[in-house]
């Protein structure tokens, strides 16, 4: 240790980022830029003109509007409380007293992404009780098995970014019981995980069809297509209406959580993992 | 019974003020008989110790001597296989951690960083149902007491390593607990820091009488600190005496050893409990080893040196060390040893100097089995 020739003031600086810079980068990068672009907004600038302003005012009018956008909200509410009911206890037990699965739990939490939705649907199918066939519960809870390893994978980089037992033991040494420690320790510093869990989830569920499609529900995108049927303006206006208010909900979430965190020192919302700024001295 | 007198005492200390307890308040601790073992590792082997009120004992010893495992017990993150911990007299074995009334200060950082250092102090408090404002007040005056009052709004991120270490043992006294366990603060600091702060966990806890085990690898902090030291190995409690105690008068050669600088010398055992080494004859001090080769263990003040030609050593090194300087002294028989000698009588004591070093005559050494080198 150097420490005898420490002469610098207690609070240590992050070292500031190495950055490589290339010759012509900067050309590069507008350049890949603008091609995404042109990738992305060519074909909404496309529907747009498709669908011309005026399908707009009367998509909200149209029949089965109100009645699949609520379903396909509830459906995200129910989706994401289970969810994280779920998945945020069962985590952090596994960080905590059984390390050695996590691996395990990252081998099964894998599985609903590489099983087709087909197949997970037709089997939910037959082996449904029948008190939930024709819910919104029966099609909630095969959501939660879609959004499980989104919210396993955001909970499991948030934990790992929080020295997880020595502040569940601080906050037992201070008095506090399991469910004060989960409450006002882990859950406010799960913050910006637990948004982007929700984040996942809720898009899934915005944006899912096969499963609802096969299982004869409305949902939003269902009735998207089952009207472009009928109207093909409507359709496109009401798919272009759902991507922008997903898009503004998502934002939201997004700043509401970096804003929090860059507060307290944690990571920006992301989409697949949690960064957390290390500002640890010495 | 317990939570009770715990409210009792918390309501106490915020009427009174912090720093006015004096010394006598403390919590008597025993440790009894505490064995546990992780798998084929015997962590703790038998640990027994007596703790008196307000009284700091340091528990040191190597990495994996058990000192941690001892800590945790008390502390009730870990659960004994056998004995018990008595708290003023009570066996707490069966009290869950939360409810055993005890300041923890960690190793590494433990603050909640989604809190502020206020928020941190008064977390205890909350959980005691204490109201917003005298647990503000509080948690203030603790901040105060560790002087980070200005910091009071800030996250731990913005706060340096020993910041966040001081707000962590203002939380951890803002509960007035009945016992202080402190794993370590210090060893993620640098020199300078952990200097001072050692000094003020020193103040502090005699401020408040607190009844505190402290656990350290480092034997500097651990002398410096302790009202009592308690050398372990292998699960077991070599020797707990005073510090000096435990410098002059050490109950084993291990505490020897660990203890301070000890010079190594071999020598052969002679009948009647004697030794000799160096040519000289002195009294064995404590438990004979049944080995015949030995090694005698001094310290470097214990050896006597005198500038001669052709003696059994030659000077490699000179070290001022303030009042003294500590001469390194290569013997015949590729044998190191470093003798203290007043710093004003060791001019002559130059690299390449003959030497005469010998046991000084009549003073009982510990001897250990040879150690092959």
């Amino acid at each position: 240790m150097a420490a005898v020739t420490q002469t610098a003031p207690e609070r240590i600086a992050p070292p500031p980022r190495p950055r490589i810079v290339f010759r012509g980068a900067t050309a590069w990068r507008w350049t890949i830029l603008i091609v995404a672009a042109v990738y992305f907004l060519l074909p909404l600038w496309a529907a747009l003109r498709f669908a011309g302003i005026s399908a707009f005012g009367s998509v909200i009018s149209e029949p089965g509007f109100t009645s699949s956008l609520a379903l396909s909200v509830r459906l995200a509410v129910i989706t994401t409380l289970v969810t994280i009911a779920l998945m945020l206890p069962t985590t952090v037990y596994v960080h905590l007293r059984l390390p050695r699965l996590r691996r395990l739990m990252e081998g099964i939490t894998i599985l609903p992404i590489v099983i087709p939705p087909v197949v997970l649907i037709v089997g939910v199918l037959a082996i449904a009780p029948g008190f939930l066939k024709g819910t919104s519960w029966l099609l909630a809870l095969a959501y939660v098995v879609l959004a499980m390893p989104f919210t396993y994978r955001a909970l499991d980089a948030g934990l790992r970014a929080l020295d997880l037992k020595t502040i569940v033991e601080a906050s037992n040494s201070l008095g506090a019981g399991w469910l004060s420690t989960l409450w006002r320790v882990l859950l406010p510093n799960l913050r910006t995980a637990l948004l982007s869990a929700t984040v996942l989830s809720v898009a899934l569920v915005l944006g899912e069809f096969t499963m609802a499609s096969l299982d004869l529900y409305q949902t939003f995108p269902v009735w998207i297509y089952v009207n472009s049927q009928t109207s093909g303006q409507v359709s496109v206006a009401a798919s272009l209406l759902a991507l922008f208010v997903t898009w503004i909900f998502l934002l939201g979430i997004t700043v509401l959580g970096t804003r929090q965190s860059r507060k307290t020192g944690g990571g920006a919302v992301t989409l697949f993992t949690v960064a957390r700024t290390e500002t640890r001295g010495d | 019974m317990t939570a009770n007198t715990a409210r009792e005492r918390d309501a106490a200390g915020i009427a009174a003020g912090t720093g006015q307890a004096g010394p006598g308040r403390g919590t008597s601790v025993r440790l009894q008989d505490l064995t546990r073992s992780f798998g084929a590792t015997r962590a703790l082997d038998g640990l027994s110790i007596e703790m008196a009120p307000g009284e700091l004992v340091a528990l040191l010893g190597p990495s994996g001597c058990g000192k941690t495992t001892a800590l945790r017990i008390v502390a009730g993150f870990e659960i004994a296989d056998t004995g018990s911990v008595l708290v003023d007299g009570k066996d707490v074995s069966s009290v869950p951690a939360a409810k055993r009334d005890m300041g923890m200060v960690f190793q590494s950082y433990s603050l909640f960083p989604n809190m502020t250092a206020l928020d941190n102090v008064a977390f205890g408090l909350r959980m005691r149902k204490i109201g917003a404002s005298q647990r503000r007040q509080r948690a203030g005056d603790l901040l105060d007491m560790v002087g980070l009052a200005p910091q009071a709004g800030q996250y731990p991120h913005q706060l340096s390593g020993g910041q966040q270490q001081r707000v962590a043992l203002a939380r951890a006294l803002a509960i007035e607990p009945r016992v202080l366990l402190l794993d370590e603060p210090l060893s993620a600091l640098d020199a300078k820091v952990r200097l001072q702060l050692r000094e003020q966990i020193r103040t502090l806890q005699q401020r408040l009488g607190t009844t505190t085990l402290f656990v350290t690898h480092d034997q500097e902090e651990a002398l410096s600190m302790a009202d009592r030291v308690g050398v372990m190995s292998h699960g077991r409690l070599e020797q707990i005496a005073a510090p000096d105690e435990l410098y002059t008068n050490p109950a084993t050669a291990f505490v020897a050893e660990f203890v301070g600088v000890m010079n190594r010398i071999p020598g052969e055992l002679q009948p009647g409990g004697q030794v000799t080494a160096l040519g000289s004859t002195v009294p064995i001090r404590g438990q004979r080893p049944d080995e015949a080769a030995v090694d005698v263990l001094v310290r470097p003040e214990g050896l006597t040196m005198e500038v001669v030609e052709n003696g059994n050593g030659i000077v490699t090194t000179r070290t001022f060390l303030g009042s003294v300087t500590r001469v390194g002294v290569q013997l015949s028989g590729d044998v190191a040893v470093q003798v203290d000698r007043p710093s004003a009588e060791s001019a002559a004591l130059g690299p390449g100097a003959s030497v005469s070093v010998s046991l000084t005559a009549g003073q009982p050494v510990h001897v250990a089995p040879r150690q092959v080198s």
